[in-house]
């Protein structure tokens, strides 16, 4: 009997979340998917709304500037964080002040960012005010008019102001806590510093680092918000922008109620690869560290 | 010593870290001095980098018994004119609205006066520094209420996602049972699926309650992550707290309410600390799940938001916002930075 109560006891702690994620999490995502496949009509559809998906306006745009974005915003972050990381990781007067500074960007609300940038890229910005007090440009750059792959390119350059330092404070992080008699061993040993960085940090940085890269994937995939508050309703398509637009800005048609649905299930999918993709990595690293439990 | 760095390379080093400073510092400071600009230096060109306390006007008097004022853009051309008056009430508003002023008008009207005797000068004005803060709370409708709403449903996200999720964190560290992996990869996928895939069925779910455009059907949505992080968080504590401690609390007769409440709970605190940390920052910073799950009850990241969408001019307030907006979210996440690089990929800051 008391026995039973023990074995008993787990499943009782987690029955409130089971309970929970049931009705708020399943139900939902259930009536969710529904939704893409009932068709305008009420009556079940395999493709309807994913055709009507596809030809709305700026979908391909959408998909493309997504991906366009996550990748080079997150290749780039990764890369001057990486080298920011490897030149300042060491201890020096004022590192403690540099990692006040770096975690600021990240710690401002998204909505607070985008206002922070549009005050900056207006024709009468502060972004021209500097560039024409430091004699870079003689007459002001009309940012807000970037189209197409220079919106996105603004939007990069944005999200990288965001993201880098504290993706370089999390390499600094990494890079502190590896063993210096590795090094100095190396060293004995004869390594240059070229061949150290190659066959000792990178490989040890490694895993924190791939498994990182996908949560910023995850979140690189969701924009929307600064691209929506810096330019407006479909200047720079994304994902998640189509979902804030079809239920924001043209609601209660019934074709956007569905492509809003849609959409969602679609972002949601490519979410959920990227979680895939990062349980499988983080599976493995978890064996290569040697299977020690999280 | 490998590590020591010659000349070279030690201004090469400060040159890289002054850059890295500058280029964060920078676009803050501009945004800072933004959200502190009357009306008449947000249409000033080049901008400050630093706010200014002050305002400055050249005051000439008429023989009307008007006085004429002029404004000094900084735009190389010198003072320029810009009313003519001697209206108490009119004088009271131009100084409310275009120089963040706030002055009785007959007040500034006698300061004028002074040019009848000593001639046409120079007046220096002190600005009210949070006139833009006080314009945003009377100008965007319900800004107020907002920010109420916010602070809400952040404490409505902390104790769903705490009570629910520090349970089952304590479950997955404590015991071994079947499913439990499972359990873990399931709470995993819940914590990275995206919010707004589930928003717009929840929606609907919540008018069917009764609970749409509430602030505990929206924490209902902003707990979906957190309690699985909470979880996530807190079972790690709990593997680390040392059991021998709770064992001999049984010993001396405490049962197991007791001793969690005495002993595991104020160990576990930090965790607990820094994962409310996280669902305070979810509810106070989503805009787009708001956006879908409210409609009169907005939080304050939404009314920011659309103040940006509704006004182009007037961009000072919605800076001002923003900066109400930004000073919890700054606070806590300097508290939890330690658990961030921990979230980031196991790295420890």
């Amino acid at each position: 009997m008391h026995k039973n109560m023990k074995k008993a006891t787990p499943y009782l702690l987690l029955f409130p979340i089971f309970i929970y994620y049931a009705v708020f999490w399943l139900a939902p995502v259930a009536s969710g998917i529904k939704e893409v496949f009932v068709g305008m009509d009420g009556d079940f559809t395999l493709t309807e709304n994913l055709k009507l998906m596809f030809r709305s306006d700026l979908f391909s745009e959408s998909v493309l500037n997504t991906a366009a974005f996550a990748a080079i915003s997150v290749v780039l972050q990764y890369v001057i964080a990486l080298v920011l990381a490897l030149l300042l990781s060491r201890k020096f007067i004022g590192s403690r002040f540099l990692m006040f500074i770096s975690m600021i960007p990240m710690a401002i609300t998204p909505t607070a960012t985008a206002i922070l940038w549009k005050t900056g890229l207006v024709k009468d910005g502060w972004i021209n005010s500097l560039l024409m007090g430091l004699h870079i440009i003689d007459n002001p750059i009309v940012f807000m008019n970037a189209e197409g792959f220079q919106a996105i390119l603004l939007l990069i350059v944005i999200d990288t102001w965001t993201v880098t330092p504290s993706v370089m404070i999390i390499l600094i992080a990494g890079l502190q806590g590896l063993q210096k008699e590795l090094k100095e061993a190396a060293y004995t040993f004869g390594a240059n510093k070229w061949q150290i960085l190659k066959d000792i940090t990178l490989p040890i940085l490694r895993p924190s680092i791939t498994t990182s890269v996908i949560m910023r994937m995850i979140a690189a995939v969701q924009v929307w918000s600064i691209a929506v508050m810096v330019l407006g309703y479909s200047k720079a398509p994304f994902l998640v922008e189509r979902i804030a637009f079809y239920v924001d800005a043209i609601p209660g048609v019934d074709t956007s109620t569905k492509l809003a649905y849609t959409y969602s299930f679609l972002t949601t999918i490519v979410v959920l690869l990227a979680t895939v993709v990062y349980l499988r990595v983080s599976g493995r690293n978890k064996i290569a560290a040697g299977g020690e439990d999280e | 010593m490998m590590d020591r760095l010659n000349a070279v390379q030690k201004t090469v080093f400060a040159i890289i870290l002054a850059g890295m400073v500058m280029l964060v510092a920078i676009p803050l400071l501009f945004f800072i001095t933004v959200s502190f600009s009357n009306s008449t230096e947000m249409t000033q060109f080049p901008k400050n980098i630093f706010p200014s306390g002050e305002v400055t006007v050249y005051v000439e008097p008429k023989d009307d018994g008007k006085y004429e004022l002029f404004y000094d853009y900084q735009d190389g051309s010198g003072y320029t004119s810009i009313i003519t008056t001697n209206n108490a009430s009119k004088l009271e508003k131009h100084f409310a609205r275009q120089y963040a002023v706030v002055m009785d008008g007959e007040e500034i009207l006698e300061e004028f006066s002074r040019t009848r005797t000593e001639g046409a000068r120079e007046f220096t004005f002190r600005k009210d520094m949070f006139y833009n803060f006080k314009q945003f709370f009377k100008i965007v409708p319900n800004a107020g209420v907002a920010l109420k709403n916010s602070i809400i449903v952040s404490l409505y996200t902390i104790l769903i996602s705490l009570s629910l999720g520090s349970l089952a964190g304590y479950a997955i560290a404590r015991y071994q049972f079947k499913g439990r992996e499972q359990i873990n990869v399931g709470l995993l996928i819940v914590r990275m699926f995206p919010t707004v895939g589930i928003s717009i069925p929840m929606a609907v779910m919540l008018i069917k309650m009764g609970l749409y455009d509430t602030m505990i059907g929206l924490a209902f949505l902003y707990s979906i992550p957190n309690i699985a992080l909470t979880s996530w968080i807190t079972s790690s504590i709990f593997i680390g707290i040392n059991k021998e401690l709770e064992e001999a609390s049984y010993v001396f007769g405490a049962n197991s309410i007791q001793t969690f409440l005495k002993i595991t709970l104020p160990m576990a605190f930090p965790a607990m600390a820094a994962s409310s940390m996280y669902s305070f920052l979810t509810a106070w910073n989503d805009t787009i799940s708001a956006l879908i799950l409210t409609n009169e009850n907005q939080t304050l990241a939404l009314v920011v938001y659309k103040a940006i969408g509704t006004t182009s001019s007037g961009i000072q307030y919605a800076a001002a916002g923003s900066i109400v907006l930004i000073i919890p979210a700054l606070v806590f996440t300097f508290i939890i930075r330690k658990y961030i690089g921990q979230m980031w990929g196991g790295v420890e800051l």
